[in-house]
């Protein structure tokens, strides 16, 4: 990412959303930055990174989320400002942790960022984080657009400093990555000096008046947010239908009632402030339409929060209309769009709209048909098709309906065919060994098949390491395959602990996995799983053993750190003479059940070929071609 | 010699039809029949496995397995089938004893085929590395003596016989096997799609079986009686014995007969042969005389090589006597009516 603490104030720039949070930071003079990386909050803190040299602040990958919210308030109550920046699922992970800081408070401005994905783009779920504000009573703020992300991380330190407490700021996967123009501004022309007065102390007791505390905090916060005019109305003084929007739904709502040429009747309040919510500025616009339509994603928090507003004035308001998710105006999953919300706006309006002219849409129907379909899948060497490939064969051969629990990661695709359909439950970062702990003491009640958890090195780190200890200490019986990929892959190739590399490009310290295991007593092996002989063999072997916690590391750097690290040793090429393509009972097994992209079946002469631009040469088809017709040669060889 | 699940003929005979009927219900002998011939039919520690579909409806995986389509011999053919000669052996040489089975009859019958070209490959069965008995292929007497023994568990060594096959190459070749696995090697020589096996097998040796044992219960059932694998040899002595006889490194161990007769294949009570009776020549134990064995001349081949090798001296060999074959046909025909029953039963469900 682009040092952003060395743009120019004043002259516009383009920014991702992410980038622009980024600038929002440093120009609030944060001091500590610290994220586990996730699609799609990972950039901010890349950036931030980036930036931190110049800009003279500390910022780092943590373990986890809970840990990055933990160190940020460090700061915080060092009287520096911290930032802790997160996709929704860590929010889950940083909550225990939130629910307590908002009792005890802040001193430094805090900040916590959740990215959130509705649709689930690269996600396990699309959950609103925004559940976090009401739970942990704490100002909310959701930009629209890169330059309101920028002006609304600042005034989200300024207001966390003024109320004494943690201030969430909520981005969506659209904007996250979305570039705009955006105006930087100064940056601090003066550094905080960190000292923690001992005579401040930060806790939860006496809980009952300190949970008062909180309250009056996030009345003040209200008070605060609406000075700072992040709400706003945009629409005819009384208009016939009133959305009320926050984030990105805000544009896709401008947007819709010019697509539906109704923006004489149709009016938009801007809500950028969302929790608590401005009661007097809902109740001025409710008093001005009898029709309210919602555009938010995903849940429908402002939905709820408006109608209960509405509840304790209806007397004075009068009937009204409201649509939105309760209606089926606002869909209940996924994300909204333009054509989404102008679908509601035209139904509510008795407005005819379509969202293209029909024959248009029927020539793209008919061009989507000549796109090949395409499935997710791991790249070309990926080690992890490897690694499922052997642990589909060892399970196969074993027969006793050998069970696999996921994990989050790439290896998360095991659930798929890529993956060979070979992973039987995927929740959160770490259940997966956490599952398998479970399973592995139902064997006195009968429960006989055999378990393995996969779980990832950056994930080992991030939330396995409980699991483990509980398996290790209630001698659960399991085998735990550590996919050892170097790298946090899926997010951007983030280092983690066991990579040694830090953030900021320092060199850290090397957590090893063995010496974890080693200090666990958990007996290790260490594979190449590029070696499908060996690995299967091992990975049997430890699935016969049982007793007890047992562990494999797979160790292979994911295929495309290979590729920056000087690539893959083999040059691939199929013999057509010895391809048996769909005879001889083969029945095209490279192609149809490996299924790696670097090979392709050629209708023309029902033989195998090599796509040499796909092909990395990992040489793992070699090992599953039962005729020998994929060689592998050394690339110096053939160079 | 076990009926389809469902209608024959309405099915393809591929590997889904095997998994449904033989492999799947737990009745695969390994004798490694359907191995080696496509990548879908895996064989680990003693078991075979099909992790994918293979999604061809017909393959010789089907044709050749021994528990998906065996008629139970006519009994015209007699309950040990058909006999030129009937003979009870051993071995001269000295570099056998210890390490054979009985008399030393099928190493040495084998290692002279080997010898005199007759054929210039041998599928036999040793113990892997880790124990697990597997299929090998040996070119002369030094190989065969390293596979010599029985440990009685299935090896899928079958999968040899076909990977050998599926070479281009035209030499001969010999086989031991246990009846399934003769059975098996009657169907691949008769078998459209692989006219290789009756151009290049030229002697089979089958040997005489009550039963076989899977290798995982039995490494279990050894380590439980604490006696590590691999195993030398192993042997089922005669009644009253009542014992399973081990020998390992750590020496000779003995284990409770029904523990050991509880682990066999469920597959195995459906044969009906017990003396291999499509081989060449049959060779088992010789009831009454130990460390000699029963030989049974089935065809020409077989009864030629027998004669060559007692006239080189290479072999020892009587005339049966009559109550040791009596014994033999009794036990033998007993094995047909429990194959018959236990195949009526499964019919009728």
């Amino acid at each position: 990412m682009a040092d952003v603490s060395k743009l120019t104030p004043g002259q516009k720039v383009l920014m991702q959303g992410n980038e622009a949070i980024a600038r929002g930071a440093l120009e609030a003079g944060v001091s500590l930055a610290a994220a586990y990386p996730g699609n799609p909050s990972s950039e901010i803190l890349q950036t931030l990174a980036d930036s931190a040299r110049s800009a003279g602040i500390y910022v780092e990958w943590s373990t986890n989320e809970k840990v990055a919210l933990e160190s940020a308030a460090a700061a915080s109550y060092a009287g520096l400002r911290g930032m802790a920046s997160m996709k929704q699922n860590g929010v889950n992970v940083a909550q225990d942790f939130i629910c307590n800081l908002t009792i005890s408070g802040t001193k430094g401005g805090l900040v916590l960022v959740t990215c959130d994905d509705p649709s689930g783009v690269s996600s396990t779920n699309e959950q609103d984080a925004r559940f976090i504000a009401r739970v942990a009573c704490l100002p909310l703020l959701e930009p629209a657009t890169p330059a309101e992300c920028l002006k609304m991380t600042k005034l989200a330190f300024e207001l966390s400093e003024e109320i004494g407490n943690l201030v969430v700021l909520r981005g969506l996967a659209r904007l996250s990555h979305t570039r705009a123009g955006v105006t930087p501004g100064p940056l601090p022309e003066s550094k905080r000096q960190p000292h923690w007065d001992p005579k401040e102390r930060w806790f939860t007791i006496p809980v009952v008046p300190r949970h008062q505390v909180m309250l009056d905090k996030l009345a003040q916060a209200g008070e605060l947010m609406t000075a700072a005019g992040v709400n706003y109305y945009d629409g005819p003084v009384r208009p016939e239908l009133l959305v009320i929007a926050s984030g990105s739904s805000r544009l896709y709502a401008d947007e819709a009632r010019r697509l539906v040429k109704a923006t004489e009747r149709v009016g938009i309040l801007h809500m950028g402030a969302t929790w608590p919510l401005d009661q007097e500025l809902i109740l001025e616009h409710l008093a001005r339409a009898d029709k309210i339509l919602f555009a938010e994603e995903v849940d429908p928090h402002l939905e709820s929060g408006v109608k209960s507003i509405y509840a304790q004035h209806v007397r004075e308001l009068g009937l009204k209309d409201f649509y939105g998710q309760e209606t089926g105006h606002k869909p209940p999953t996924g994300e909204l769009s333009p054509s989404r919300v102008a679908a509601a706006l035209a139904d509510i309006l008795g407005l005819s709209w379509q969202e293209a002219d029909p024959a248009y849409l029927a020539k793209a129907k008919a061009a989507q048909a000549l796109v090949a379909p395409r499935q997710v899948g791991f790249c070309p060497g990926c080690p992890h098709r490897a690694s499922y490939w052997s642990i589909k064969q060892v399970l196969s051969a074993d027969g006793r309906e050998g069970i696999v629990s996921g994990d989050i990661g790439c290896y998360t695709m095991g659930v798929l065919p890529t993956g060979y359909q070979r992973v039987n439950a995927v929740h959160c970062m770490g259940s997966g060994p956490g599952i398998a702990s479970g399973l592995g003491k139902l064997r006195s009640q009968g429960f006989d098949q055999p378990v393995i958890s996969v779980v990832g090195d950056s994930t080992f780190f991030h939330a396995a390491l409980p699991a483990l200890v509980n398996a290790r200490w209630n001698n659960s019986d399991y085998v735990l395959v550590v996919l050892d990929n170097s790298a946090t892959a899926m997010t951007g190739f983030q280092p983690h602990p066991g990579t040694g590399a830090t953030a900021m490009g320092q060199a850290g310290t090397v957590v090893d996995v063995e010496q974890i295991c080693a200090g666990l007593g958990l007996p290790y092996t260490v594979l190449d799983p590029y070696d499908l002989e060996a690995t299967q063999e091992a990975l049997y072997d430890a699935l016969q053993i049982g007793g007890g916690l047992r562990v494999l590391i797979f160790r292979r750097a994911c295929a495309l750190v290979q590729n920056k690290q000087g690539g893959h040793p083999w040059r691939m090429s199929v013999d057509p003479e010895l391809c048996r393509g769909e005879e001889c009972g083969c029945d095209r097994f490279c192609t149809r059940v490996f299924r790696c992209p670097g090979l392709v079946f050629d209708q023309a002469t029902g033989k195998t070929v090599l796509d040499e631009v796909v092909c990395v040469g990992c040489g793992v088809c070699a090992q599953i071609c039962p005729a020998g017709a994929i060689k592998a040669r050394p690339k110096e060889a053939t160079a | 010699m076990v009926p389809p699940a469902a209608s024959p003929a309405l099915q393809p005979a591929g590997l889904e039809r095997l998994l449904a009927e033989v492999i799947n219900p737990g009745l695969c002998v390994a004798c490694g029949a359907c191995l080696g011939l496509c990548p879908h039919l895996i064989f680990l520690d003693g078991q075979v496995a099909a992790p994918d579909a293979c999604g061809l409806t017909s393959g010789r995986c089907y044709g050749f397995c021994p528990l998906a389509q065996r008629d139970i011999p006519r009994e015209s053919q007699g309950p040990i089938g058909p006999v030129l000669g009937a003979w009870q052996g051993r071995a001269t040489a000295k570099d056998l004893e210890g390490r054979v089975q009985y008399g030393g009859v099928v190493s040495e019958l084998l290692a002279l085929a080997l010898d005199q070209s007759m054929v210039r490959e041998a599928v036999v069965t040793a113990a892997g590395l880790r124990g697990t008995p597997q299929g090998i292929r040996v070119t002369e007497r030094t190989g065969v003596l390293g596979a010599a023994g029985s440990v009685y568990a299935g090896g899928g060594a079958l999968s040899s016989l076909n990977q050998a096959l599926a070479e281009d190459s035209k030499h001969p070749l010999a086989v031991v096997g246990l009846p399934c696995q003769v059975q098996a090697v009657q169907a691949m020589k008769a078998h459209p799609q692989q006219p290789q096996a009756a151009q290049r097998i030229h002697l089979v040796i089958g040997l005489f079986c009550t039963m076989n044992l899977p290798w995982r219960g039995l490494r279990g059932l050894l380590a439980r009686h604490g006696v590590q694998a691999p195993l030398s040899r192993a042997d089922f002595p005669p009644p009253p014995a009542g014992i399973f006889q081990a020998w390992s490194n750590g020496g000779y161990h003995e284990l409770p007969l029904d523990q050991v007769r509880a682990l066999s294949y469920p597959g195995c009570a459906g044969c009906p042969d017990l003396t291999s009776e499509g081989a060449d020549l049959s060779v088992g134990a010789c009831e009454g005389k130990p460390g000699w064995n029963t030989i049974l001349a089935r065809t020409h081949a077989g009864a030629g090589l027998l004669e060559l090798a007692a006239g080189k001296g290479l072999l020892e060999l009587e005339p049966t006597q009559p109550a040791s074959m009596e014994h033999l046909t009794q036990a033998a025909s007993a094995k047909r009516k429990r194959a018959a029953a236990w195949s009526e039963e499964r019919r009728h469900g």
